[in-house]
């Protein structure tokens, strides 16, 4: 019965294909790679005055930069590699990225010193914090003490 | 307990994962060391970490990291390419075999991305982020634009999580509809959903907006209903203003209902009927940032965030920073946190000040940070870690850097940590096939700059 299911869903699924490819914009796509050499940090809004002039990364985009990922991962990915992603968004990561980057203290990175005490205030504070990546990620060394 | 994805390489565990990873190094070693002229790139990044830590038992342990990321593009067609990052762990002092060595694959994917419309397909282990998805499947994502400003997405497949016991199979689909103004505003809609053992674990829908009236002024955020409560779990907004002059003012508004939030999780942390925390209750959350660029070299912000729960009573965080930075070779911040819960037990001070300075190719960072907590924990109200790291850029390619962290807080009187890394950084695209030996990509390349995590003034840090 499962089985019958999942082929009906495949064969539902073909006519929706087909109308999404008759729908789909015939505009180029944004490059790959970003086409020009930039040094430093992007202010994207120097050159670009669509939605990607708002990426400018100043000071506080880091607290941002999920609203853009959600709508536009596709634009991260012209500048950032994967790794770039997975230093923090990490599955089971046993390294703090703090850690990794001890020698960049000016890097805005969670965790820094003696987190493991202050843990138990700012999770209190606001566990929801906690959730994004240690909900259903990340969250082995949790269980050393939260069984 | 271990992931438990079902694609057949996870399946069989480590000991696949090596193998992958073995395979992975002779795909290298073909592609870097013969001078192909072949149209395949590949860049990476190789990192190698050794650490000296101690457990909270006083058990001392040596672990070996390797970090490995790269992306193989051309393949084939221009359009195609793949992408992987994983890291293994292998420790030298301490642990028995079972677990002496871990890893985890963190993306592995095949990439196909159309000239036109933006279409995009990724088949392999992904990292989705799409409206209310922020997951990591081992399956299939795509992506495209479709007529009148419209674009969908769309993804199915395992997810790949940690921690979880739920026996049986699993699975996750998901999509995204969006229609945008291109510079004016984006709206989304998204489903999500997940099952475990044939019943839904998640199923969340969403609205995400990003809407940019006029000039100086932005709103974003993303609102998310659990459609398995049958009500809104969080809303999340951001309301950014400027920069006038040298001013710019970032608002942040956050309503989080905890019994339809912390639903879906696979670890006992977040089940907060066995915690103190109260899971009927509900937070609002109103934040202001001002951030002030005093010169080209200086930066100062105050921040305010003010917590206000139905059930808990109330709390705030909020203090300041100042950033001196100077052509990405000499830098320094000071910056002063206080965090006041309703009670003594949460609240602290944190003070942290930090410096470093380039010089030729060797990099010296000091970091110092102390926090006071209002009450003792373990006897100890006073906090502290002292950070000394440097590091040596042996060539454009290849840095050198080592750290030591001491440090007392409740749960160390003395704790020494130390750690050796050396980064690789290879790209045969850029660099052609004698440098590309050398590993040498070229210097100052936005991608290159961009491979390192932002700095807390959005400029990543030379070098990394």
């Amino acid at each position: 019965m499962r089985n019958m299911t999942i082929k009906l869903g495949f064969l539902l699924l073909l006519p929706v294909l087909a109308v999404v490819l008759v729908a789909c914009a015939q505009t180029a796509s944004m490059a790959a790679r970003h086409p020009v050499e930039v040094e430093g940090w992007p202010v994207c809004s120097e050159c670009h005055t669509d939605g990607r002039a708002a990426m400018d990364h100043t000071a506080d985009f880091g607290k941002r930069h999920k609203f853009y990922a959600q709508q536009n991962q596709q634009a991260c990915g012209i500048c950032h590699k994967e790794s770039f992603c997975s230093d923090c968004h990490a599955n089971k990561d046993e390294l703090k990225p703090s850690d990794k980057y001890k020698d960049s203290p000016e890097m805005s990175l969670p965790h820094r010193g003696d987190y493991l005490n202050q843990h138990k205030i700012d999770g209190k504070i606001n566990p929801a914090a906690c959730f994004p990546c240690h909900g259903r990620q990340n969250n082995e060394r949790c269980k050393a003490c939260h069984r | 307990m271990r992931n438990q994805s079902r694609l057949p390489i996870f399946r069989y565990g480590p000991l696949a994962i090596r193998t992958v990873f073995t395979v992975v190094a002779v795909l290298l070693s073909s592609l870097v060391i013969p001078a192909t002229s072949s149209a395949v790139s590949l860049t990476g990044e190789s990192s190698t970490y050794l650490q000296s830590r101690q457990t909270g038992d006083g058990t001392k342990e040596l672990p070996l990291y390797e970090y490995l990321n790269f992306s193989v593009s051309d393949l084939g067609k221009e359009s195609i390419s793949f992408q992987f990052g994983g890291w293994l762990r292998y420790e030298l002092k301490n642990g028995d075999a079972d677990h002496r060595t871990t890893n985890d694959l963190s993306y592995a994917y095949l990439s196909y991305r159309n000239s036109v419309a933006n279409t995009m397909v990724n088949v392999g282990r992904i990292l989705v982020f799409e409206g209310v998805a922020s997951d990591r499947v081992d399956g299939v994502y795509v992506k495209t634009d479709l007529k009148h400003n419209f674009g969908l997405s769309a993804y199915g497949g395992m997810p790949a999580e940690t921690g979880t016991d739920l026996a049986g199979n699993k699975n996750i689909y998901g999509t995204r509809l969006s229609y945008q103004s291109p510079g004016l505003y984006q709206i989304g809609l998204s489903y999500l959903k997940e099952e475990k053992n044939s019943e839904q674990f998640r199923k969340e829908e969403g609205v995400d907006l990003w809407v940019k009236p006029v000039a100086k002024v932005e709103l974003m955020g993303k609102s998310r209903y659990n459609a398995i409560n049958s009500a809104w779990s969080d809303h999340s907004y951001f309301l950014v203003l400027g920069p006038f002059s040298k001013l710019r003012l970032s608002t942040e508004a956050t309503q989080i209902n905890y019994k339809d939030y912390f639903t879906g999780t696979t670890s006992s942390v977040f089940d907060l009927s066995k915690s103190s925390i109260d899971p009927n209750d509900k937070v609002r959350i109103l934040g202001e940032e001002a951030a002030f660029k005093a010169t080209d070299t200086v930066s100062v912000s105050l921040d305010y965030k003010a917590y206000t729960y139905e059930i808990a009573g109330k709390a705030s965080y909020y203090g300041g920073k100042i950033a001196y930075s100077s052509a990405r070779t000499v830098g320094a911040g000071l910056s002063l946190h206080k965090m006041a819960g309703e009670t003594n037990k949460l609240k602290y001070d944190e003070y942290r000040i930090y410096g470093f300075r380039k010089i030729g190719h060797t990099e010296v960072t000091v970091d110092a940070l102390d926090v006071k907590y209002a009450e003792a924990i373990n006897d100890v109200k006073d906090a502290y870690s002292l950070t000394l790291a440097a590091a040596y850029e042996i060539s454009p390619s290849m840095k050198l850097g080592a750290d030591v962290e001491y440090s007392k807080n409740p749960d160390f009187d003395k704790d020494l940590r130390t750690m050796i890394k050396l980064t690789y950084l290879f790209d045969t695209a850029k660099t052609g096939n004698k440098a590309a030996a050398q590993g040498a990509p070229k210097a100052g390349t936005i991608q290159q700059a961009m491979a390192a995590p932002l700095t807390e003034q959005g400029k990543p840090k030379e070098g990394n």
